[in-house]
């Protein structure tokens, strides 16, 4: 996010887009609604019909992947009715003839056509976001699980800085981040495009430091994300895998073939908290430790550092992942330090990364509500809203985008678009939430939301199994006629085993980022015979061990 | 009127900020008010007159938390008016009289403490007889987090007010006239068939202990040994949250998961279901507890640390002698804290020599 959580409730409007806020990130949600009530105008932009529809002035049900058009239709009506920030333009961005001159064909009429949703609405969305001064922009998955993903981000991008909404207290664009710590996984280093903090792992002045402060030599050249590296697996470049945290054979698209890849690999390390789907290929197990019983930080979507601390023991022989990585390091004959807790851990990073240079697991634990990244020095107060002083890098640039149709598009063979996301009650690959008896009470299995139309076509009914098949695989899920979905839509969540939905999905990525492409694949619904459903209910709740009902 | 001004309260001279309510002004300066119905996230309702305090030129007690301040106002409370005090016996007497008791005849304590217990504690009560009130629970609700206890209900409407202006599902409303109000939903349907999200902030905002969390019911605050304040693990938002910790057989367990209060961190106190009830798996029986590698009959068998650590640094390291580095991959987690995943693109690129590193962050 480029500004914060707390700013959402004095805001005058909202412009949510691929965000199911009220299930993903329900907190937030929470203060949406609270924004909402105290007056905020709200739009929700959607393929789906999700809660968060029920309390917004207008929803924007436009078909999926079509998202460019609809931003870039918007851009144009704002330039045409004179309504971009010259002074924002001139003083702090790059690129805007040609991004004028490209957005010239993105005329209400086509994108109509193209979204499914009116002219004038369209019309009235961008002009109600050009002429309100606090009005902010939040996305989640719904803009970057596509092959255009980066496209998606680059046009609302645009769409931001044209109209000066950056560097403002209630403003910006405001990616709402999925996962506790995914944006600090990034902040630490574990993506190949940097080091710690942001520092280019291209860059040999970044590598020498690093080289110092590590004491060894190390790569020259960037490697594989995460993408590229699964796609290296199926095709039987990567031979061994060391996976922290994550079901991959769940999480990842087109898990049959990828699974086929993992069986072929040489060695497996898998460090969990539970037995799962890819543990079963695993050459070694490390017991981890989990939330509660370790120390640290996460970072949140606000780029609000926490702490994370212990409240209890690991389970038997269960150790902290620090410990673990620092020993496996040790065996592997690399000399890592011997920290004495997470916190000296944290000192090392701070120490590289200027921009986390004034935060400390001791300032953090006198400070309540966290501390903002960037931090440069102990004085420095954090950073509530970035680009205050002009964009960060210096000049936004505007980036011109065109629209592309997503990888695979629903045909007669398959004729229904899939997208997949979260419901309220379960979280990703639900190891955690399907062991709780509530959230199983609320939501127990795997449900397809399927249009009334359809179903009616098909000679479903609400409550009947279906399978459902892509080109890569097939499974089966019980009927929800939800009302949500647009016709000729289906949308499932992910986080049953038992329906892995990524058996279906496509492994298309987006070519700068490497995201996969969960939100649009061609699927067939086959009815399943009375007889052949299963109860799905999953066997993992249990009733609390010692303390009873 | 500036923005800032002084009122005078128990005669000392208090900050008090433009509009702000006279309990806000009074509680900033540390001054105790009783208050049941009061909750920093929540439009005053001035409905459990617990508040209720003397003002300069009026002629009636009025609730604090509803009251807004003036210059110069000058407020008596409990401290300094006999006629507050004597108002505090009498109220808190009668709700006792429709409250459940314990042997000493005090409001008996629940598993989320019970403010009209402490307030009790700091009156000189009255002996009244009990209030016969039929005030009814939803017996079929079958929801397995969230319990209602009639007998303890005051009434507030925190909860129902809660509902409705911060999580905005009304699922719970009161309901009944008279002495058979209650806390109901519509049809007095289980909270499992109402639009009811199982956020639990009615538990976290029940001021008596009224509504109350399931899974624990039976382990009072005393019981519990300590509370860490952490972070949740679930979703990017970071909510703050306290694992409340008690000793269950010997051994010591997270029981309990409660909310900050309301104002001192990022998510204001409030949490979702999963937050607040979904750390079974926390001492759940399929956690991992042992090291295991797999030997030649397929099959993974526990083995030391020693052991393990040695097994998995030989099998890497033998893969990145036979393919070079780049056959390596290391998948590190947004699960995981800021120092883990620091550390994974450290053995990454410092002891494998790749930069194959990349978490599930990726979307």
């Amino acid at each position: 996010m480029s500004n914060s959580i707390p700013e959402i409730r004095d805001l005058d409007f909202m412009l949510v887009i691929g965000s199911n806020t009220t299930e993903a990130h329900p907190i937030i949600g929470m203060e949406m609604k609270i924004a909402r009530q105290r007056g905020a105008r709200l739009i929700v932009a959607d393929p789906r019909k999700i809660w968060l529809t029920e309390y917004a002035d207008l929803h924007l049900q436009l078909k999926p992947g079509t998202d460019v058009w609809l931003i870039n239709a918007m851009a144009k009506v704002i330039i045409d009715e004179d309504l971009v920030d010259k002074d924002f333009i001139k003083t702090h961005t790059e690129g805007w003839p040609e991004l004028k001159a490209n957005l010239a064909k993105f005329n209400l009429p086509e994108a109509e056509q193209a979204t499914g949703l009116p002219a004038e609405v369209i019309r009235a969305a961008a002009i109600e976001y050009a002429t309100t001064r606090k009005a902010a922009i939040y996305y989640t998955l719904g803009i970057t699980e596509h092959a255009h993903g980066s496209d998606n981000i680059f046009s609302l991008a645009n769409l931001v800085m044209m109209t000066g909404h950056l560097g403002v207290r209630h403003g910006g664009l405001n990616s709402l981040r999925g996962q506790n710590n995914v944006q600090g996984a990034t902040d630490a280093g574990a993506t190949p495009l940097y080091y710690t903090g942001f520092q280019s792992a291209e860059d040999p002045a970044v590598r020498a430091k690093f080289e110092k402060a590590w004491a060894t030599d190390l790569p020259a050249t960037i490697g594989l994300n995460l993408n590229a590296i699964m796609e290296g697996v199926k095709e039987g470049n990567v031979k061994a895998l060391y996976v922290m945290g994550e079901d991959i054979l769940i999480s990842e698209p087109n898990t049959n073939h990828l699974e086929k890849g993992v069986k072929e690999l040489e060695f497996l390390i898998h460090q969990d908290i539970f037995m799962n789907e890819t543990t079963k290929y695993a050459s070694v197990v490390f017991p981890a430790a989990c939330f509660a019983e370790k120390d640290g930080v996460f970072t949140n979507t606000d780029r609000r550092v926490q702490r994370v601390r212990k409240a209890v023991n690991p389970p038997g022989n269960a150790r902290p992942d620090c410990q673990i990585l620092a020993d496996f390091a040790r065996a592997s004959g690399y000399a890592m330090p011997d920290y004495k807790d997470a916190g000296e851990i944290y000192a090392e990073i701070a120490s590289l990364a200027p921009r986390f240079a004034g935060i400390s697991h001791e300032r953090l634990d006198r400070t309540p509500m966290g501390i903002q990244w960037p931090c440069t020095s102990p004085e420095h107060e954090g950073t509530a809203y970035m680009h205050k002083d002009g964009p960060v890098k210096g000049k936004g640039t505007f980036v011109v985008t065109n629209f592309r149709p997503s990888v695979e598009m629903p045909n007669r063979e398959y004729p229904f678009s899939l997208a997949t996301g979260r419901v309220l009650y379960h979280y990703n690959s639900g190891t955690q939430t399907r062991r709780d008896s509530g959230t199983m009470d609320k939501v127990g299995e795997c449900q397809i939301e399927v249009h009334e139309e359809d179903a009616a076509g098909l000679g479903l009914k609400d409550g009947d199994m279906v399978k459902i098949v892509s080109r890569r695989g097939g499974i089966k899920a019980r009927v929800w006629i939800s009302g949500r979905v647009q016709k000729g839509c289906v949308w499932m969540p992910l986080h049953f085993v038992d329906a892995a939905i990524n058996k279906l999905t496509i492994d298309a990525g987006d070519p700068l980022a490497g995201t996969a492409e969960y939100k649009v694949c061609a699927v067939n619904l086959l009815p399943v015979k009375p007889g052949a459903e299963r109860a799905e209910r999953s066997e993992l709740v249990e009733s609390r061990p010692v303390l009873g009902a | 009127m500036a923005d800032t001004f002084t009122i005078t309260v128990d005669g000392k001279p208090v900050e008090a900020h433009a509009g702000e309510m006279v309990l806000r002004a009074a509680q900033r300066a540390g001054v105790h008010i009783p208050t049941l119905c009061d909750d920093k996230r929540l439009e005053p309702a001035g409905a459990c007159r617990a508040c209720l305090v003397e003002i300069d030129g009026q002629r009636r007690l009025q609730p604090s938390c509803a009251w807004k301040v003036a210059p110069n106002q000058n407020i008596k409370t409990q401290e300094t008016s006999k006629r507050v005090q004597r108002h505090q016996d009498v109220l808190v007497s009668l709700y006792m009289a429709d409250h459940k008791l314990d042997d000493e005849g005090l409001p008996v304590e629940t598993c989320n403490g019970n403010g009209l217990r402490e307030w009790a504690q700091e009156c000189q009560t009255l002996s009244l007889d009990p209030v016969e009130a039929p005030r009814a629970a939803r017996p079929g609700d079958k929801n397995p987090y969230i319990t209602f206890q009639p007998e303890l209900c005051v009434l507030c409407a925190r909860c129902t007010r809660y509902c409705d202006e911060v999580e905005a599902v009304n699922a719970i409303t009161l309901t009944g006239r008279g002495s058979e109000t209650t806390i109901g939903t519509a049809g007095m349907r289980g909270l499992l068939d109402t639009s009811c999200e199982l956020c639990g902030g009615c538990i976290d905002t029940c001021p008596t202990g009224a509504l109350v969390e399931q899974k624990a019911i039976e382990i009072l605050p005393h019981q519990i040994e300590r509370k860490v304040r952490t972070t949740c693990n679930y979703c990017g938002v970071g909510c703050q949250m306290d694992l409340n910790v008690a000793k269950v057989d010997g051994i010591e367990q997270v029981v309990r998961v409660t909310s900050p209060p309301p104002g001192e961190t990022v998510n204001d106190g409030n949490l979702c279901i999963k937050g607040r009830f979904a750390y079974d798996f926390i001492h759940h029986k399929d956690r991992i507890t042992e090291p295991m590698i797999r030997k030649p009959d397929g099959k993974l068998h526990g083995v030391s640390w020693d052991e393990a650590l040695k097994f998995a640094a030989e099998g890497m390291k033998k893969v990145q002698q036979r393919h070079g580095p780049k056959a390596l991959g290391f998948i590190s987690s947004a699960r995981c804290t800021g120092e883990e995943n620091y550390l994974m693109s450290k053995v990454a690129r410092a002891a494998f020599k790749t930069g194959n590193v990349h978490s599930c962050a990726a979307t």
